[in-house]
């Protein structure tokens, strides 16, 4: 790197911290209001709000509650954007077999050994994170994509070919992508299904007990309340990206033996 | 807000202006990804003092792990180099 390529790295850095001092001085007008809006006062009145179960999640957590429960369709659709895209990346490499044995003895021992330690803490991590969605920060995207970096891990420093002969194969991740969006479609509509049967009114996406429709999730778990259908959806939700995820890097990772077969099967469609 | 968190989101976001030029500029495609990932470990700072440690939890294993992971194998199935 020259000394004129550093000038224009400073100069950048220089510029984005007096615009940075300019917008906290206030010189491009009030940054944020410093009192709540009307909308984020109700919000945080009834997140977690037992006195008034119709308008409350039950849930100690702002964020997870708007995301799952009060915007749970606009969360549906924002994720299937993900699994469509996934399905897309199935569907180009379809004909696709893993094959064992294709080289590879990924790094050094110390670097496995200590791979070997950590692997099971990322693991309860993710799992810990999506299942404390609606107690503490997190969800189920942010647990699947932490056990989705473990795949990512794993494959680097074993190989692929200790990934694939362990079981994980795109097969596989498949089923278990389907079972978790399985699952979310469920949960939305479990009440509804419910109350069917019962023969009252339900709404999909509903948690807690709405005006008109008397039925309502299990909120208590032993002593721990579970937020009703965050629960679920956050559990589901983990085990749908943290699949998805893994699958669309196991198959980017394709080696060039691997797609002869298929190869040989579209010149057909040609 | 108070100055210590504010300075670090100062020092994040200038440790962020200095990585992604170095990542734009790099004619080694491998080194600029790695200074994609040093400018989204600062971008996770930043969400952190701006408090919204949801977004953190989301932002360090999809930019640091998984990204890195996929534009790695892109590299790898076609040039290092940039002419």
């Amino acid at each position: 790197m020259n000394l004129r390529e550093a000038v224009i790295a400073v100069s950048i850095a220089l510029m984005i911290a007096l615009l940075a001092y300019t917008i906290g001085a206030g010189g491009l007008g009030p940054i944020a209001p410093s009192r709540l809006r009307d909308l984020a006062v109700s919000y945080l009145i009834n997140t977690y709000n037992p006195w008034n179960i119709t308008k409350s999640a039950l849930s100690l957590e702002a964020v997870t509650a708007i995301v799952w429960d009060y915007r749970g369709l606009d969360t549906f659709f924002e994720t299937s954007v993900l699994f469509v895209s996934i399905v897309g990346v199935a569907l180009v490499f379809r004909g696709y077999r893993e094959k064992l044995g294709l080289g590879g003895k990924g790094l050094s021992e110390i670097v496995k050994t200590s791979t070997k330690v950590l692997t099971p803490l990322i693991l309860i991590a993710g799992i810990s994170i999506a299942i404390h969605g609606h107690l503490t920060p997190g969800g189920g995207f942010q647990g699947g994509s932490f056990i989705a970096v473990l795949l990512v891990l794993m494959s680097v420093v074993f190989s692929l070919d200790f990934v694939i002969g362990s079981g994980l194969t795109s097969s596989k991740l498949l089923m278990l992508r389907s079972i978790g969006l399985v699952g979310v479609l469920s949960t939305s509509v479990a009440l509804v299904v419910l109350g069917i049967v019962l023969g009252t009114h339900a709404y999909i996406f509903q948690n807690i007990a709405r005006e008109g429709s008397p039925l309502s999730m299990p909120t208590w778990l032993l002593d721990r309340p579970t937020g009703g259908t965050l629960l679920f959806f956050n559990l589901f939700e983990a085990l749908a990206v943290a699949a998805g995820l893994s699958l669309a890097f196991l198959v980017l990772s394709l080696r060039e033996s691997e797609v002869e077969e298929a190869l040989g099967e579209s010149e057909w469609y040609e | 807000m108070e100055v210590v968190p504010i300075s670090i989101a100062a020092i994040a976001a200038l440790l962020s202006v200095v990585a992604t030029y170095l990542a734009v500029r790099s004619r080694d495609m491998l080194a600029a990804v790695v200074f994609s990932a040093v400018q989204s470990t600062a971008y996770a700072l930043i969400y952190y003092v701006l408090m919204a440690p949801d977004i953190v939890l989301v932002y360090i294993p999809v930019s640091v792990g998984i990204l890195p992971a996929v534009a790695v194998l892109l590299i790898k199935k076609t040039e290092r180099y940039e002419s």
